[in-house]
């Protein structure tokens, strides 16, 4: 026989200021089987949870109902408050009188009828419940990273410093991601490489991470605690193990003045084999198969191969597809600039010397290709005035996108102060909508960039750029004042705003995790699980998520490492029970279930006799990957999958009570 | 009867299977009851071939049988099957019900088959006012997927126009929505929950079907108003982009109920919202188990 106990939660006067909380209470009282209502004004405190547990063990209740706010809040609370009481926490279920009643109504009689109603429907769903265990999960206690800027390298970091083996997989033949291009860093000017490279290098020594460079994820299946990995390593036409990086083979190409880098963002010529830049980790070249002459002319080229003293360039080295199973994996895949070729006002493109801010940052570098002279591309002249536009396709829904890229204002501010710094007596113009420089230090620096090193600020946007005299006229608003600008520069830099990196749409897919409508990861929860995508056991990092500057980024990789550590400190994970189940008595194999699933949950089952002969064939659900969200439930014709804790039998009980 | 050239054919491709052990039962039409009648027939051995016949009183759609654990049982099946038959097959195939490995398929040619009320009465032309609507719509009259094929010694089905396949419809479609409840509701009054409308067809194969699960009990079972509206609606939901349109379910019914109009309506609606038909191809994806994020919604209001 059940015995029910109805709690009424006031929530102060959240619930009660719009819901006859006594009468909800006499109405639960009367129901067959309900032994003890009871009304209280925060359920969730201490005392209110204290009574509840009272109540369970003197009422030898076999199920709760809490009418309360949304079991998202406080479930979790009440069932973990049963539990302590004996019962199975599944027998807890919460009829959220809050967001769907007081919250959304005005007129208490009919509110306090709707609560009533949903009361009771609880009542008769907690009378059909069976307990429910949820899942245990093994982990493979081992991690994989995706992409290799410094969000990447500082999960990996932190990862394998907690004594957890680290795959490390990264597109580009380094590491060291964005974050190696630039050139110093806001606020504190210090020099981008000079701390990243310390971190790229202990990537690489470190005894617990294991790096693949020049390597993309192929193909992933499987769940939390056991994903399936294969990662395509591709030719390098070097072997990496004899390879010292002395760079006698580069010196030795032929081939270089024919590549742009990608590196230095077009701004100066690499070899077919190359390393990207000096610092790069791992020190092993790649050779670019698609401009090699040994390639393109039938072999006849082999002057690095000549040049190289261990002799370990291999022409005929293949692709490699490397498997690997891990427990968990974080996408960090960083970031791309906008094209910007919509603004064709501005003359990307056209004009040599209408760069980017990310090519201005390989001006300024010390290892860049005017190795920190700012020079002009057009004629290696050095600027005296530069124009800066901020907002080049941010917060232009028009033409661009909608979201602040949130790292522009401060690196234009830096860009600005740099320039200063370098030509003495050179005259900056920054045309801005709003300066955005809200964390630590970060108002004091543009501040700076303004009064002490003379940059002039102008409100207001650019409308056209042109060419004439070997000078660049930049024709704006400077809507503080009213009036129209035109300035002759030497040099003007986009601050571009940045986009998802090129694939990350297609790797989102392969992991199964969901992305907003601009191609940036979502998170679980965007305030309370920022680290967490939405699908278990894999974690966001860096800008794959959202505009964020290098702290926030690092942050962010710390953020999934612990997640991860945490997840790893147990050696099994627990997924909630509520989750599929097949009745596979009657189920007729069809799999439309499977059809629907979006996580990949339901596969083929074979049922066998005792001589291995296959009797039957089932759909069955991966409890790793199942989510409880009864798509296949809808699916199903012949009504053979249920999900756990919402039976057939359960929600039919529920519509009955709102029929009597 | 002397055996025509279809029936030759038809009886050495089946000989031939049997006796090479491809298939160990065929699954074919042999002569009925009376003459304007043919029968499902089932073949093991290779002698009992020469009864196999197809023609224009083949009415009934073969592929009901390969659901049947009696007949699945055989492992390896030859069928006869018309065009639309033969959709049910590839239905059968993309549902996980049969693989195709398993079927051997002999597709015949056919220009039409006559209506059996009428064929009992004696008719044997078959004509534009004498076949099933479905005949008069068909895009299969030779099938989509055969392993082989036997051509027809009919004439083409002439089509002028003046019979209008499923007229009711449109009628249908002008109808308010009390007008149409009206209409169905008097329809399904005629309901005796026999279920030989699921017996009947090929994609009703659910060894539980969703009436007879009772805990809870969805389905009212009695045949009252709520209980026959119940099983009716069910019915065409289960087999919305599903339905090939054979029409085994109307011809099985002993009451009458017009249910082509709502499995064709279903089909003409799928076809229009999601360009889709059912049986057309093995590898495509049926629409009821396909979403996009392109899948429009403006029906939620």
């Amino acid at each position: 026989m059940a015995r029910i106990g109805v709690f009424v939660c006031w929530c102060g006067s959240n619930i009660a200021g719009t819901v006859d909380v006594e009468k909800l209470r006499e109405e639960a009282a009367k129901i067959p089987g309900v032994v003890s209502a009871s009304d209280y004004k925060y359920m969730c405190s201490d005392p209110g949870q204290n009574s509840l547990r009272n109540v369970i063990k003197e009422q030898k209740l076999t199920g709760v109902v809490l009418a309360a706010c949304s079991p998202h809040m406080h479930e979790n609370t009440f069932r973990k408050a049963a539990v302590k009481e004996g019962l199975n926490p599944y027998f807890v279920e919460i009829a959220n009188i809050r967001e769907q009643v007081s919250w959304v109504h005005e007129d208490k009689e009919r509110a306090t009828a709707k609560a009533v109603d949903l009361m009771k429907m609880m009542v008769e769903k907690v009378k059909r419940d069976r307990p429910v265990e949820d899942v245990k999960v093994p982990l493979n206690k081992k991690a994989l990273v995706i992409g290799g800027g410094i969000s990447g390298i500082q999960a990996a970091l932190d990862i394998a410093n907690g004594g957890v083996e680290v795959i490390l997989v990264e597109k580009e033949p380094s590491i060291g991601g964005r974050m190696i291009q630039l050139d110093e860093t806001f606020p504190t000017l210090d020099c981008s490489s000079c701390i990243m490279t310390p971190k790229m290098v202990e990537v690489n020594q470190h005894p617990n991470i294991k790096l693949y460079t020049y390597s993309e994820v192929e193909d992933i299946s499987g769940y939390i605690g056991n994903f399936k990995v294969k990662i395509k390593k591709k030719a390098r036409s070097v072997v990496e193990k004899d390879c010292t990086g002395c760079g006698e083979c580069w010196n030795a190409c032929p081939m270089h003045k024919n590549v742009k880098s990608e590196f230095n963002l077009n701004l100066s010529e690499r070899t077919a084999i190359y390393v990207p830049f000096p610092q790069a980790v791992p020190l092993i070249p790649v050779l670019d198969r698609s401009v090699c002459l040994h390639f393109k002319k039938g072999g006849k080229c082999q002057k690095c191969y000549d040049a190289c003293g261990p002799k370990c360039i291999n022409f005929d080295l293949q692709d490699e597809i490397i498997e690997e199973t891990v427990g968990a994996i974080v996408a960090s895949t960083g970031y791309d600039l906008m094209d910007t070729s919509m603004y064709g006002e501005y003359g990307y493109g056209k004009y040599k010397d209408v760069i980017s801010g990310l090519q201005f940052e390989r001006l300024l570098s010390a290892s860049g290709p005017t190795e920190g002279v700012i020079k002009r591309p057009s004629d290696g002249k050095t600027p005296q005035t530069i124009v800066f536009v901020q907002c080049v396709g941010s917060r232009d829904p028009e033409k661009g996108v909608p979201y602040c890229s949130k790292v522009c204002c401060m690196y234009t501010a830096k860009h600005a102060k740099l320039f200063a710094h370098k030509v003495h007596g050179s005259q900056s113009y920054v045309f801005y909508i709003d300066i955005r420089s809200t964390s630590k230090g970060y108002e004091e620096f543009v501040r700076g960039t303004m009064e002490q090193d003379g940059a002039i600020y102008l409100r207001g946007r650019v409308s056209k750029i042109y060419e004439d005299g070997g000078k660049l006229i930049v024709k704006g608003a400077d809507t503080l004042s009213g009036n129209q600008v035109e300035i002759a520069a030497d040099m003007v830099v986009l601050a571009t705003g940045v986009i998802p990196k090129k694939g990350s749409d297609k790797l989102a897919q392969m992991l199964g995790i969901s992305y907003d409508k601009y191609g940036f990861y979502t998170e679980s929860h965007p305030k309370l699980r920022p680290a967490e995508s939405s699908t278990a056991g894999i974690f966001l990092a860096g800008m794959a998520q959202g505009p964020r500057d290098i702290p926030e980024s690092v942050v962010s990789g710390s953020a999934a490492a612990s997640k991860i550590l945490g997840l790893f400190s147990k050696n099994e994970y627990e997924v909630e029970g509520t989750i599929a189940n097949v009745n596979e008595a009657t189920c007729v194999a069809c799999f439309y279930c499977r059809r629907v699933c979006a996580y990949n949950a339901i596969s083929k089952k074979e049922i066998k006799d005792r001589s291995g002969k296959v009797v039957k064939v089932v759909a069955s659900v991966n409890p790793g990957l199942c989510t409880g969200c009864g798509a296949c439930v809808n699916a199903c014709f012949s009504k053979s999958i249920d999900v756990k804790g919402f039976m057939d039998d359960q929600i039919y009980a529920e519509i009955k009570a709102l029929a009597i | 009867m002397a055996k025509t050239k279809t029936d030759e054919k038809l009886q050495k491709i089946a000989k031939d299977l049997l006796e090479s052990k491809e298939i160990s039962l065929l699954i074919g039409y042999a002569g009925g009851s009376n003459p304007g009648r043919m029968r499902p027939f089932f073949i093991t051995k290779p002698e009992e071939t020469e009864k196999l016949s197809f023609g224009k009183y083949a009415v009934q759609d073969l592929a009901v049988f390969l659901k049947k654990p009696e007949v699945k049982k055989f492992g390896k099946i030859g069928i006869v099957v018309k065009g639309c038959d033969e959709k049910a097959v590839n239905a059968l195939i993309q549902e996980f019900q049969i693989s195709r490995d398993d079927v051997k398929i002999i597709g015949v040619e056919c220009n039409g088959v006559i209506r059996q009320n009428l064929a009992d009465k004696g008719e044997t032309k078959v004509s534009e006012s004498t076949v099933y609507d479905k005949c008069l719509i068909c895009e299969e009259h030779t099938p989509v997927l055969y392993d082989f094929i036997v051509e027809s010694e009919e004439p083409e089905l002439a089509v002028s126009g003046n019979v209008k396949p499923y007229a009711d419809i449109e009628k249908l479609e002008a109808m308010s929505a009390v007008e149409k409840n009206a209409f169905w509701a008097k329809e399904f009054d005629k309901c005796i929950k026999c279920y030989a409308c699921r017996q009947a067809c090929p994609l009703c194969y659910c060894s539980r079907c969703i009436v007879e699960k009772n805990m809870p009990q969805w389905i009212d079972t009695n045949s009252e108003e709520t209980g026959n509206a119940q099983w009716n609606l069910i019915r065409a939901y289960h087999l919305s982009g599903r339905c090939i349109g054979c029409g085994e379910c109307e011809r099985a019914c002993p009451v009458n109920i017009p249910l082509m109009l709502i499995n064709e309506k279903m089909a003409r609606d799928v076809y229009k919202l999601f360009g889709y038909k059912s049986g057309k191809d093995i590898d495509a994806k049926p629409v009821f188990g396909v979403f996009a994020e392109s899948d429009f919604n403006d029906f939620i209001k």
